[in-house]
């Protein structure tokens, strides 16, 4: 059970065997160029660790051992400084999420306005629990503590995006949007 | 000094400390976890709340997190209020919602801040009902366990481990309910000072990998304070022993830090606390050897190596009284080996039995020659070797060959320290305390100028200004050239590239400038050119300064320094001996040779060892180790190691000072000295050098004969008490009063109480009767205050919060005549380099480097098959790739080692591991020459393909 209270222990010694040979690891010309463009902004390369992670992150949707060793030896700095950095943010993820990241808002309006049975919906609809990611691997849902939209909640983000004053019914034709435009994107 | 009142006394305290600090240094009890005497404030637990008032009319006050509160005279506080009380109880309280109720199989219990802390903030009973938050552990290293879910998130070890000794693979993962203190992946926790982790945690996260192997409980500990003997700095240690489970003998468990003010402060480096395992290891000598007559059938060793077996000490020592009997009749000579890593009460025992001029030091000519210079400058008054506290205010450091992260570690963390200079003063500008520690790391001025010359420079390398790999013969040059550069001469024609020439004059204004600059050098580049001109600099520094200039010289063993006391100039080296007995030979009267606490393939080339041995008819050895030498024994002696005996070592700064037996060894060990003078006992006749030794009964007894003997050693006699010294007619206590199990021990065979050991040597006990409290003497190592069972208790025992012991610093400085320093003549050598060969530079490594430590289990796993360095552009000009086998040939054979890149050895140089197992026998030539060629077995290799 993930809750505010009770959150599960995080993972921090992941070892996937999947991709077993970390000097092989590369930053692909795009992510480097990016990076290199963001570390213009700061005195020195060093810096741009956070900009680095979310940069590759964009591009392979999250951050794997892999991808962190690849980042340190580029920005030239200790791999456990930047994963100390990559555990810090909550949107930097170091497990692999789904095509689409629902942030819930589980703060205090969000819950007056009764988040806890969206959430018991999003779930029974998707078959996860919060932190899961659902089997066709597009939803993956996250709590949030605010997303700062108290007025018209109950809220949720869902990529870049904002849906407010949500209800069940506002939630079943979004998931299904996302869902058709995922299956469009497939029969492509 | 401001004056506070502290629930209504009024004291006086130092303005410069933080309110913590000032009320730990009155003595009050307080309650921390963030804050550490060495490293400052950083606010984090919100544990030290205390209350501030207005003024007198003030009646409720505010809440002030101590360590955050800057003294003010005249102010007014209170520990006590019940506002304070309150909020401190409520802290612990959450602290210890996600705490687990694991003491009694937490290591850390019974000396765990965390429980004083708790047991002070009066929190006895739990409320909390839910669940803990949980972790997975991981594996980090040979040395140290981790137990997350005992974390308090104080932050202490990554602020120690990251920013104190500059590690970089430890750090705060994730946030908030989740933090995580722990490597990017599971691995051994690379930087040296890793184990004092284990003291900095305040509870059982990281705990003594070594130790848990046979823990008890710190009051079962038996301790007595000690000297590292890994190295030559000195630093205090404070062993425990206990008997172990499977036998009756005790065993040497765990190393911790000592404070000693002017050495180590709090921390170790993790050869000194890891190191001591070869004590207990497989290759302990615990019995008396004798030569085995009969074959052994089907035997694998080596057909010159001399097969032992055991026997009755009482035949080995009736044999060498025989001996020695024989000698007085001059039917027989005896000759006497020394030793740089035995105590001066050892040598000075042999020195007596075998007479002064069959005394030889067990050294090299070159190693006693490097030392002999060490020993010079430290002899002029223009040059100052400085405490570490010294060096961690120094603003500027120059360090010429000498890799001392490897050689002397626990000065490579005051060089780290002393970086920060620049810092802390920019700090002191902006009237920022320097106990502010967060505030002060913020601030991003550059580090202090650190430059560095030589062969190979570890760990500092983030910190260095300036590094220059060079050889010692250009180190030499390039010192020199610094040298003439501050004195102002127009410089010679050196033959030195321009960048040298532009790092010369950078040095030089850098030196010049600073106002507390420092040197550090040493022995270990084996190079009598570089210390010379090192003296010359120092000296030429000091005319500038008009101050003598502070010079930190690493020499190589615990005792070198104090061995070299017992010898002029180069006289007794090995090679002497060596010259010696062969011009002797005719002399045709029997040998025997007695070496103490040495393997002398370690000093010289085989060929020269097979020869001395071939020279003496007898060969008798005490040691703690069965080294190479002790193959080639007729009679092995077990030696007493550091832990098990006391006796005297002279440190880096040629600071005496004394350690004392921690426990009794197992089995006949006993100190080389006593087997030396039993064996005079049995003599039927005794000469008067002789008759001295009998009347040894006490370990004192030699330093006090060693203080009348030498007038450089007068100090000994006032090293420490005799053993007749009582306190309130007491004994000191090795044992704590809890001491548990003093009838059940013995269970197996009896259940009464058996008297303890008396020990003959300090006036100290192997039992739990005598004087606990470490304020009366600092003969108690065993830091307990009531209240204060983990090593925090520190501070009750000091002036001030990391200050001096009370009583003042243990140890007394030699007094070595004072004379300037000779003028070398500054042969700038040109080397004979043998065509087509290399120059082998000694490298040396924290773990594999000394003999000792590479006995202990934990650090045998990471020491490195043997290797050699070159520099990658000479890699094609032998034929050989990285990570290949070659061949190194030199006159003491061949050797096989792996191939590694380097980019920072010197061409023409290849880089060789001092002492490295397998690599033993080169150090004895380094810094000779060799050939080197790819292994023969390469050919071979490619056919299996």
């Amino acid at each position: 059970m993930s809750s505010l209270l009770e959150p599960e222990p995080i993972e921090v010694m992941e070892h996937s065997n999947s991709d077993p040979d970390k000097i092989s690891a590369i930053l692909t010309d795009e992510e480097k160029l990016e990076i290199d463009e963001e570390a213009k902004h700061y005195e020195g390369k060093s810096s741009v660790g956070l900009e680095a992670l979310r940069i590759v992150q964009k591009h392979r949707g999250w951050i794997s051992d892999n991808s962190i060793h690849a980042i340190a030896n580029y920005l030239k700095i200790p791999v456990t400084q930047l994963e100390s950095v990559a555990t810090y943010f909550q949107l930097i993820f170091r497990q692999p999420v789904g095509k689409e990241v629902i942030y819930l808002c589980k703060s205090a309006s969000c819950w007056v306005m009764g988040c806890d049975q969206l959430q018991k919906h999003i779930c029974q609809s998707l078959e996860i629990k919060p932190g899961e990611t659902s089997k066709d691997g597009i939803f993956t849902l996250l709590e949030m503590p605010c997303l700062g939209d108290c007025d018209k909640a109950p809220v949720l983000m869902l990529g870049e995006e904002m849906y407010r004053n949500l209800d069940e019914d506002t939630i079943d034709t979004l998931i299904d949007k996302k869902k058709q435009l995922h299956a469009d994107k497939s029969t492509d | 000094m401001p004056t506070i009142t502290i629930d209504g006394e009024k004291y006086q305290v130092d303005g410069d400390q933080n309110l913590l600090s000032s009320c730990l240094t009155l003595g009050l009890n307080i309650p921390y976890f963030c804050w550490h005497p060495e490293m400052g404030s950083v606010g984090a637990c919100r544990q030290c709340a205390m209350i501030e008032y207005k003024d007198s009319e003030d009646q409720s006050g505010r809440l002030i997190m101590s360590c955050m509160t800057p003294i003010r005279d005249g102010g007014i506080y209170s520990v006590n209020a019940e506002m304070a009380k309150e909020f401190r109880g409520g802290i612990i309280e959450d602290l210890m919602t996600n705490h687990p109720h694991d003491c009694p199989v937490c290591e850390e219990g019974g000396e765990c801040h965390l429980q004083d802390m708790t047991e002070m903030s009066g929190h006895t009973m739990r409320r909390y009902r839910g669940s803990k938050r949980t972790h997975r552990n991981q594996y980090l290293g040979p040395f140290i366990n981790h137990e997350m879910n005992r974390c308090i998130t104080c932050y202490r070890c990554v602020r120690f481990y990251n920013e104190y000794a500059g590690g970089n693979d430890l750090q705060a993962l994730g946030r908030n309910h989740q933090i995580y203190f722990g490597r990017q992946e599971e691995g051994r926790l690379e930087n040296g000072f890793s184990g004092n982790l284990v003291e900095v945690c305040p509870t059982g996260v990281f705990t003594d990998k070594t130790f848990s192997a046979h823990f008890v409980r710190k009051w079962d500990l038996q301790t007595a304070p000690s000297i590292c003997e890994h190295c030559a700095v000195g630093c205090n240690t404070a062993p425990g022993a206990r008997e172990s489970s499977n036998n009756l003998d005790p065993i040497l468990r765990r190393i911790t830090n000592l404070y000693h003010h002017d050495i180590n402060g709090y921390f170790l480096c993790d050869r000194g606390r890891f190191g001591y395992e070869y004590v207990n290891s497989a290759t302990r000598i615990d019995k008396v050897l004798s030569v085995r007559d009969e074959d052994l059938i089907g035997s694998t060793a080596d057909n010159k190596d001399i097969l032992h077996k055991e026997i009755n000490p009482q035949d080995a020592v009736l044999n060498l009284s025989v001996q020695i009997t024989a000698a007085q009749r001059q039917l027989r000579r005896i000759i006497g080996i020394g030793s740089p890593r035995s105590s001066l009460e050892n040598n000075f025992a042999l020195r007596q039995l075998v007479g002064a001029d069959h005394f030889y030091s067990g050294l090299n000519y070159l190693d006693q020659e490097v030392l002999q210079l060490v020993n010079s400058l430290q002899s002029d008054d223009r040059i100052l070797s400085p405490s570490t506290p010294e060096i961690e205010t120094s603003d500027a450091v120059l360090i010429i060959g000498e890799d001392i992260y490897n050689t002397a570690p626990r000065i490579a963390l005051a060089v780290r320290q002393a970086a920060r200079n620049r810092q802390k003063q920019a700090a002191q500008s902006l009237k920022i305390p320097l106990w502010q520690d967060a505030s002060v790391r913020q601030l991003e001025e550059e580090h202090s100028p650190i430059i560095f010359i030589g062969t190979a420079l570890s760990n500092l390398d983030d910190i260095a200004d300036a590094t220059l790999f060079e050889s010692p013969q250009k180190t030499a040059l390039f010192t020199h050239a610094l040298a003439q550069e501050i004195s102002g001469y127009k410089a010679p024609n050196l033959k030195m590239p321009p960048h040298l020439q532009e790092m010369v004059k950078r040095t030089a204004a850098i030196l010049l400038k600073a106002g507390k600059p420092l040197i550090i050098s040493g022995t270990s580049g084996k190079h009598p050119g570089t210390l010379q001109a090192v003296a010359e600099l120092s000296r030429a520094l000091s005319d500038d300064k008009k101050t003598p200039t502070k010079l930190y010289l690493a020499c190589s063993e615990a005792n070198s320094l104090g061995l070299t006391q017992l010898f002029n100039g180069t006289e007794g080296n090995l090679q002497q001996l060596v010259q010696t007995l062969t011009d002797q030979r005719s002399a045709n009267i029997p040998t025997s040779l007695i070496i103490l606490e040495n393997d002398l393939y370690r000093r010289l080339d085989k060929h020269s060892v097979e020869k001395l041995f071939s020279l003496v008819d007898e060969v008798i050895l005490l040691d703690t180790l069965l080294t190479p030498t002790a193959k080639r024994a007729n009679c092995i002696f077990p030696a007493s190691a550091t832990a098990e005996s006391q006796g005297t070592f002279v440190n880096n700064n040629g600071l005496a000072q004394r350690f004392y037996a921690v426990y009794e060894g197992k089995g006949f060990i006993q100190e080389s000295w006593r087997w030396l003078v039993d064996a005079v006992d049995f003599c039927t006749e005794t000469c008067e050098n002789l008759s001295v030794l009998k009347e040894w009964k006490h370990s004192t007894d030699i330093s006090d004969a060693i203080a009348r003997e030498f007038r450089v050693l007068r100090v000994l006699d006032e090293l420490g008490p005799d053993e007749n010294f009582r306190i309130d007619g007491l004994r000191i206590a090795r044992q704590s009063s809890r001491y548990s199990g003093r009838t059940a021990i013995h269970a197996q065979e009896h259940v009464s109480e058996t008297p303890p050991i008396n020990d003959p040597d300090a006036p100290m006990s192997f039992s739990m009767e005598g004087i606990h409290n470490p304020n009366k003497t600092q003969l108690q190592a065993n830091i307990w205050s009531p209240g204060w069972n983990s090593n925090q208790s520190i501070f009750k025992f000091q002036e001030q919060v990391g200050g001096e012991r009370k009583g003042g610093p243990s140890g007394k400085m030699i007094e070595r005549p004072r004379h300037p320093i000779p003028d070398w003549t500054n042969t700038l050598e040109k080397s004979p380099q043998p065509p087509n060969s290399m120059q082998m530079l000694p490298i040396y490594r924290l773990f594999g480097s000394e003999e000792l430590s590479n006995q202990s289990m934990a650090i045998s796993e990471l020491i490195e098959a043997p290797f050699v360095l070159i520099n990658p552009k000479e890699m094609t000009q032998h034929g050989v790739n990285e990570g290949e086998l070659v061949d190194i040939e030199t006159s003491s054979g061949i050797y096989r080692t792996e191939i590694r890149r380097c980019n920072t050895t010197p061409e023409g140089c290849i880089g060789v591991p001092y002492g490295l197992p397998g690599l033993e026998t080169l150090a004895a030539l380094m810094p000779g020459y060799a050939t080197l060629r790819p292994a023969a077995t390469h050919s071979i290799a490619g056919v299996e393909n």
